[in-house]
């Protein structure tokens, strides 16, 4: 049987984690391609249900990047972003949903190499969780 | 109890220390919500005041418009100063909806009445009482729920096959959101096809519940009126009370207690007000 290559979203805000990704890009660091990112102003704007959502259309995981607290452009955007993203992982884990498939992480503009980190560990802990259950669910 | 009730609206009204009361009235051998006004038809209908756990929407919301009762007669009367006989659950639902500026509390008068051990026991409800009480006797709350033991006690591979069975039998009628008090949004992410897929049944697993569960989340106070509500006994009231107790262990917050009091999800991490700050322009 193939390896199980997972399906992570990434949610990047525009003005930290996007340029971190993008720094990785013409940095040219490798880092598993399993990952599909949407761009959004703020890691504020990253609704739990888009998270959900993701997951229910069968994304094995979903990442949130944002910048660093103190440092996001909109002031407290990502201060709600670490509060949601708390609720969350609650209530996912009552559902049944393994809060381990969503991760929050913080990546500035310079940290290339760390975006970089950051997708290859989540790659691997979504490969060691093997696939989203709810593919069956919605099957 | 129901007695000294009555009593003290007649003295509200004859004082006129509010305009009306708004309650419950005994009605065609039911109860339905009732204005009674300081007229004298208004105060000699009292002794039809009443209270019942079986009908407690006095601050909730109508549908189809989406309007909360209360809001729609405050923003119609904006004046009119209203009495209002609510019990614990009435009460945390009043300052919530203040909280979230949908209704005036400063032009409401909140008669606090406690529920008996019986009533209590019935709504499984941890605070019985309001946070001020006027009328009867305190009693202690009831703790522990099995069935978020049971819930807690599973695995994740079978929590998800439980809620996969329970959410199956929805039949996606929308009684948990109406009979919500805190459920006021008039565009309803329920509602909507980007969130959730519209035209089958059972609605999208876990989508359309869940979104439900994480926008009341830190709001709920408990009221038990969804799980009522839901004609096919889903348990919707583990996960939201289970929530009840996750705000305080998460943010120190609990629902209902104080209008003061800012939600979590506004507040940054520290715990400062961030809509102030954010427009004294930092
Ligand atoms: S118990 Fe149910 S109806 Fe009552 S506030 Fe909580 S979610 Fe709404
Ligand atoms: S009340 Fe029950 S059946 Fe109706 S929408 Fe809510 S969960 Fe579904
Ligand atoms: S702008 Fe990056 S988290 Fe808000």
């Amino acid at each position: 049987m193939a390896e199980f290559e997972p399906k992570i979203l990434a949610f990047c805000c525009n003005w930290c984690s996007y340029a971190g990704a993008d720094l990785a890009g013409v940095s040219r660091l490798q880092y598993p391609p399993n990952i599909r990112i949407i761009r959004v102003m703020c890691s504020g704007r990253v609704e739990p249900e888009f998270v959900v959502k993701a997951l229910s259309l069968r994304a094995d995981g979903v990442l949130i990047l944002g910048c660093h607290i103190g440092d996001c452009h909109y002031i407290y955007g990502n201060h709600r972003t670490k509060k949601r993203m708390a609720i969350l992982e609650r209530i996912l884990g009552y559902l049944g949903i393994d809060p381990a498939r969503v991760r929050l992480e913080w990546v500035s503009a310079s940290e290339g190499a760390r975006f970089a980190e950051v997708v290859r560990q989540f790659t691997e802990e979504i490969k060691k969780l093997g696939p989203n259950p709810l593919k069956e669910v919605r099957a | 109890m129901i007695e000294n009730i009555r009593d003290l609206a007649r003295k509200w009204l004859e004082s006129k220390e509010v305009d009306a009361i708004f309650g419950l009235k005994e009605q065609d051998g039911g109860v339905a919500p009732y204005l009674f006004t300081g007229r004298v038809n208004g105060i000699s209908e009292l002794g039809k005041l009443t209270t019942s756990t079986q009908y407690r929407r006095l601050c909730y919301t109508c549908r189809p418009s989406k309007d909360n009762i209360l809001s729609l007669m405050q923003r119609r009367e904006p004046n009119m100063k209203i009495g209002i006989v609510a019990r614990g659950c009435e009460e945390r639902a009043l300052v919530e909806l203040a909280k979230r500026g949908q209704i005036d509390l400063e032009k409401i008068k909140i008669m606090g009445i406690a529920c008996s051990q019986e009533e209590a026991k019935e709504c499984k409800c941890e605070r019985p009482y309001p946070n001020n009480l006027v009328i009867g006797e305190r009693v202690e709350g009831v703790s522990g729920d099995e069935n978020i033991n049971a819930l807690l006690s599973k695995s994740l591979p079978e929590r998800l096959a439980f809620w996969r069975h329970e959410l199956s039998k929805c039949i996606k009628c929308y009684g948990c959101r109406d009979a919500c008090p805190m459920c006021f949004c008039k565009d309803c992410k329920m509602e909507q096809k980007i969130f959730t897929e519209t035209g089958s049944l059972p609605p999208e697993i876990p989508m359309f519940l869940f979104i439900r569960f994480y926008h009341i989340s830190e709001r709920c106070i408990g009221c038990g009126e969804c799980e009522k509500a839901c004609p096919v006994d889903i348990p919707l009231l583990t996960i939201f009370r289970q929530l009840r107790r996750d705000m305080k262990d998460l943010f120190d917050y609990e629902a209902g207690i104080a209008v003061e009091q800012e939600s979590p999800l506004l507040t940054t991490l520290d715990e400062s007000p961030m809509r102030k700050e954010v427009t004294s322009g930092v």
